[in-house]
């Protein structure tokens, strides 16, 4: 019999280079990070029980499930809407994975594991709006987009889940992006191209924050 | 054209993907052979007030039902197609 390993690896693993891209010589507008090594469990109310689910999950978390599109910032997850009655829960370490929700949430809520399902790009920077303004249709200026608003929105015909988190030291918006992972090599392809003119800095990480 | 979910707001038309008449009613079990050719085939072209499906794939991938002008595309109401999220429908 066959002896099989599954080694987990980041779907930009081929196509992320750390470093400078684009423009030179100008102090680089768009800074582009690939977050690594995340556990992201998508929880889906089963009909008739999202007040329920609302319930469990705010004993849970210790804050309200959002019920629009925002992200709220548990203690040690990060709660996203990805639509009605359903929401991500993003997290690093093993706090919130399937084996440690499914048992308090699984009730009221459908879950499924989407940590290697999706790649993480946090993108920043002075010219961060400017470059996803290329991309997306939705309105992206700080009044109607603030920090912890939240999108389920598609760019380059590609379905993202887009928010916004707290801003950089430097005031900088940042803008956190969650794509399938293998539409994500396409699309970041895509947001090198827009970013270009602009000076990129590449990078990845393995802290959420 | 831009549609307003209920869930998500504005969005671009690329976003949504229309399916058809919200109109068509399914016949009983036993309704005659017209009947059901007809719900199955026969759509009506309207020129004016319309009501029709349209799924926010692009989005939230919520069913909406959406009353729409076809002569000026104006959109008159927009609201969850039945089943789609308990925090609006109660379903
Ligand atoms: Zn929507």
């Amino acid at each position: 019999m066959a002896e099989f390993s599954w080694v987990s690896r980041s779907p930009l693993e081929h196509a992320l280079a750390p470093g400078a891209h684009g423009a030179r010589g100008v102090e680089a507008g768009v800074s582009l990070t690939e977050i690594r090594n995340f556990d992201l469990i998508q929880v889906m109310a089963r009909r008739g029980k999202a007040a329920e689910l609302a319930r469990v999950a705010n004993g849970r978390f210790g804050v309200a499930t959002p019920n629009a599109p925002t992200v709220v910032q548990a203690q040690d997850a990060t709660l996203i809407w990805s639509g009605p009655d359903q929401f991500f829960v993003l997290s690093k370490g093993g706090k919130h994975t399937m084996d440690t929700l499914a048992p308090a949430l699984s009730g009221p809520a459908s879950l499924s594991d989407q940590s290697h399902a999706r790649a993480l790009v946090r993108i920043s920077g002075a010219r961060a709006r400017t470059m996803l303004a290329k991309l997306s249709s939705i309105d992206l200026h700080p009044s109607a987009f603030p920090i912890g608003a939240a999108a389920a929105t598609s760019i380059d015909h590609t379905s993202v889940t887009l928010w916004r988190g707290g801003d950089r030291p430097d005031g900088q918006a940042v803008f956190n992006l969650l794509v399938f992972s293998t539409f994500a090599g396409s699309l970041w392809h895509t947001m090198l191209d827009a970013a270009a003119e602009y000076g990129v800095t590449i990078a990845h990480s393995e802290e959420l924050a | 054209m831009r549609i307003v979910c209920p869930f998500c707001g504005e969005r671009e038309l690329g976003e949504f993907t229309y399916l058809g008449d919200a109109k068509p009613v399914r016949p009983a079990a036993g309704a005659s052979e017209d009947e059901v050719f007809d719900y199955v085939y026969l759509r009506d072209n309207v020129a004016g007030e319309t009501s029709e499906y349209w799924y926010h794939g692009g989005g939230c991938r919520t069913w909406l039902k959406i009353a729409r002008n076809t002569l000026t595309h104006e959109i008159s109401s927009v609201e969850p197609a039945a089943g789609a999220g308990a925090a609006k429908v109660g379903a």
